[in-house]
C-alpha cells in the first residue's frame, strides 16, 4: 500500500517513514528538499520533493496514495517571520486536508500536539479537557487553529484521526524543534548549567519510537474525528536531570536559576530580538509557561490503540546511547 | 466564613472561561452560564476535579426572556445564593453598520445590555444583605472611546459604563459592590487570534491574555475598585482621552478611519 508521509526529514516524520518502510509500506517521503541530510534512505522509501504550501505538488505526490500522516509543522520556537507558524501550521495543514480530500485518499492522521491544552492544574489533562489558558505561542495557537481545520474536513465525511504527542524525545537528529535532544546533548558537553525554579515543574515526556508506533496504531486502529493522546511520563525537571546523570554518568553541578530572573531575561532577549532581527534563546511566553506543570494522561490511547509507554529510563538510555554514537 | 458562590454569564470561552479557572483557584464555587453544546459539562467537570469547588451549570440562551428567572429559580430550588454576579456574557463585531442584519443587532443588544441588567435586578433581589455581595459588569475601553466598525458594541458598553457608574451611587454605603471592567483587546476566540496577530505598534501592545485580565479583574473586584482598567498602556490611552482637547481626538479618529477605509 502506497503512503504519504509530510514532514519526512522531522523528528517524527523521519522515523515514521523508516518504521512504514520497513513493515513494507510504500512510503513516499514528501520533503522541501530531496537531499536534506535527515531523509532516510531505504528501498521501500521514495523521497517527493514537494512543499505544503503549494497545492500542485500535494496532488503529484498523493497521486496513487491510499493513507496519508501529516507530520510537517513549523514547530521551532522562533521564526523570524511570525507569519510562518500560521502559514505552516494552519494554511499548510488545510492544504493537505483539501488535495487528499480531492485524490480520493482513505485515511488520514494528522500530527497534532500536547500544546493545544498547554499547562495543567493538578491532575493530567485527557482528551476532554478544557484548555485553560490563553494562546501567547504561536506554535500552540495555530496548531489549535490546524485542529479546527481538521474538524471541519471531518464534517465534511473525510476519515481523519489526531494525535497528540508531548515534549518528544529519542534516538534522532538533534533538529531546531527537538528541544529535549538540545537539552540532553548539551548537558553532556557540559554546556547545560542550570534547572528553572524550583525544579519540580512537572512535563510529560513521550519515548519517539512509542509515538511512531501510536501514529501508525491511530491509522489502523483510530476513531476517526477522535484525538489521542500520544504521551509518556510525568516528569519534573529534577528527576529529568537526576536521570540523564545517572544514565550518561556525566555528574555536572546545575544552577537552580529563579523563574523571576529567567523571566527578566526573556524580556531582554526579546527586545534583542526586536531591535536586531537576532535569534532569541528564549521568549517571555516561554518563561510564563515555566510556571506551570505540562501533565498528560494517554489512557485513551494506551486502551483504544494499545499504546505503549517505554519507562524514562530506559528511553532516555537509548537517546543518551544514540547521541553518544552521532 | 461561609464558601461563596460566583454566577458566571459566557462562562465557556474566552475571558468567561478564566474568570471560572480564577475564581476557582480562590475556592469560590460556581454556577457556569452558557450556550448548549460550549463545552460546558466538560469544563464543569475539569474544575471539580482539579480546583475541589462545587460547579454547577446551566446551558441556556440569555437572549431568551424565560432565562433570567430560570436562572435565579434553579439557583432556590438548589438552596444556593449567589454572593457574586460576573456579567461576562456579549456578543462583539468589527463590521460596517449596513454590513449586518437586523438580527444580529437584535440579539447583540439583548445580549450585551438586557441580560446584564434583568441579572443584576434578579442577583440583587437574592443577594444576602448580611455579607457582601459584588457584581462584575464587563464593559470595554470601546465604551469610552469612538471607534469605527464597533458602532453598536460601542453603544452597548458605553450604556453598561453608564449603568455601572450610576448603580455605584445608588448602593453607595450598601453591602454590594459593583466594578466596571473595561478591558482593550484579549486573545480570546480563534478567529481573533488571527485577527490580533495581525496588528501593529500601539494596537498590538494594548492585547492582553485573558487569564492575566482576569486575574487583575477579580483582584479589583474584591478590593471594591469602581473602574478596572487592565494594563498600564491602556491605562495611559484612558488619560490621554481625559487630558486631550475634543478636536485633537477628532482629528485622531478619522486618521484612524482613513486608514480603516484604505486597508
Amino acid at each position: 500500500m502506497k503512503v504519504l508521509v509530510t514532514g519526512a526529514t522531522g523528528f517524527i516524520g523521519r522515523q515514521l517513514s523508516l518504521d512504514l518502510a520497513m513493515q513494507g509500506y510504500d512510503v513516499k517521503a514528501l520533503c522541501r528538499n530531496t537531499d536534506h541530510p535527515y531523509l532516510i534512505k531505504h528501498k521501500n522509501i521514495e523521497p517527493v520533493t514537494g512543499n505544503i504550501l503549494y497545492r500542485q505538488s500535494l496532488g503529484r505526490a498523493m497521486q496513487g496514495c491510499q493513507q496519508v500522516y501529516h507530520t510537517a509543522a513549523m514547530a521551532k520556537m522562533w521564526c523570524r517571520n511570525p507569519d510562518d507558524y500560521h502559514e505552516t501550521n494552519v494554511v499548510g495543514t488545510r492544504n493537505v486536508l483539501e488535495v487528499a480530500a480531492n485524490a480520493g485518499v482513505q485515511k488520514m492522521v494528522y500530527t497534532s500536539t500536547c500544546g493545544v491544552w498547554g499547562p495543567t492544574v493538578k491532575h493530567p489533562m485527557s482528551e476532554n479537557d478544557p484548555r485553560i489558558a490563553g494562546f501567547p505561542i504561536a506554535y500552540e495557537r495555530t496548531k489549535y487553529l490546524a485542529e479546527l481545520e481538521v474538524q471541519n474536513f471531518i464534517k465534511q465525511g473525510m476519515q481523519v484521526v489526531t494525535v497528540n504527542p508531548s515534549r518528544v524525545y529519542g534516538e534522532g537528529p538533534v533538529t531546531e524543534s527537538n528541544t529535549v535532544g538540545k537539552m540532553v546533548s548539551a548537558y553532556m558537553r557540559g554546556k547545560w548549567r542550570f534547572i528553572p525554579g524550583s525544579g519540580e515543574q512537572v512535563a510529560n515526556y513521550a519515548f519517539l519510537s512509542d509515538v511512531v508506533d501510536g501514529h501508525i496504531a491511530a491509522m489502523a486502529k483510530g476513531q476517526s474525528g477522535e484525538r489521542y493522546i500520544l504521551g509518556g511520563e510525568d516528569i519534573s525537571f529534577n528527576d529529568f536531570f537526576n536521570t540523564v546523570c545517572e544514565v550518561s554518568g556525566k555528574k555536572h553541578r546545575l544552577i537552580h536559576l529563579p523563574l523571576k530572573a529567567i523571566e527578566c531575561y526573556s524580556y531582554v532577549e526579546k527586545l534583542k530580538t526586536q531591535l536586531t532581527g537576532l535569534r532569541p534563546f528564549f521568549l517571555p511566553e516561554f518563561a510564563e509557561r515555566l510556571k506551570y506543570d505540562q501533565k498528560y494522561s494517554s489512557n485513551k490511547a494506551i486502551v483504544q490503540l494499545g499504546y505503549r509507554i517505554t519507562p524514562f529510563a530506559e528511553g532516555m538510555h537509548k537517546t543518551i546511547n544514540y547521541l553518544k554514537q552521532a | 466564613m461561609i464558601t461563596q458562590t460566583a454566577i458566571i454569564t459566557g462562562a465557556s470561552e474566552g475571558l468567561g472561561k478564566s474568570f471560572a479557572i480564577e475564581l476557582a483557584s480562590r475556592h469560590i464555587n460556581l454556577v457556569l452560564v452558557s450556550l448548549p453544546a460550549s463545552g460546558l459539562p466538560e469544563l464543569a467537570s475539569f474544575i471539580r476535579k482539579n480546583f475541589e469547588v462545587k460547579v454547577n451549570y446551566l446551558e441556556i440562551d440569555l437572549t431568551l426572556a424565560e432565562s433570567y428567572p430560570a436562572i435565579f429559580n434553579y439557583l432556590s430550588a438548589e438552596q444556593i445564593t449567589a454572593h457574586l454576579l460576573i456579567n461576562n456574557a456579549g456578543l462583539g463585531n468589527w463590521s460596517w453598520f449596513e454590513d449586518l442584519n437586523i438580527g444580529f443587532y437584535k440579539k447583540q443588544i439583548e445580549l450585551n445590555v438586557i441580560t446584564p441588567v434583568l441579572l443584576t435586578r434578579l442577583f440583587l433581589a437574592q443577594a444576602d444583605t448580611a455579607c457582601t455581595s459584588y457584581i462584575l459588569n464587563v464593559g470595554s475601553l470601546g465604551g469610552l472611546f469612538v471607534v469605527p466598525k464597533k458602532q453598536v458594541y460601542g453603544a452597548t458598553k458605553s450604556f453598561i459604563r453608564y449603568f455601572t457608574k450610576c448603580l455605584q451611587l445608588e448602593l453607595h454605603g450598601s453591602n454590594v459592590k459593583i466594578s466596571l471592567l473595561s478591558p482593550g483587546g484579549i486573545n480570546t476566540k480563534p478567529e481573533l487570534l488571527v485577527m490580533n496577530n495581525k496588528l501593529k505598534g500601539i494596537s498590538k501592545a494594548t492585547i492582553m491574555e485573558p487569564g492575566h485580565v482576569a486575574r487583575i479583574a477579580i483582584d479589583g473586584l474584591l478590593k471594591g475598585k469602581k473602574e478596572i482598567i487592565p494594563g498600564m498602556i491602556n491605562r495611559v490611552l484612558v488619560l490621554l482621552n481625559s487630558l486631550l482637547p475634543a478636536a485633537v481626538k477628532e482629528i485622531i479618529i478619522r486618521q484612524r478611519l482613513a486608514t480603516i477605509i484604505k486597508s
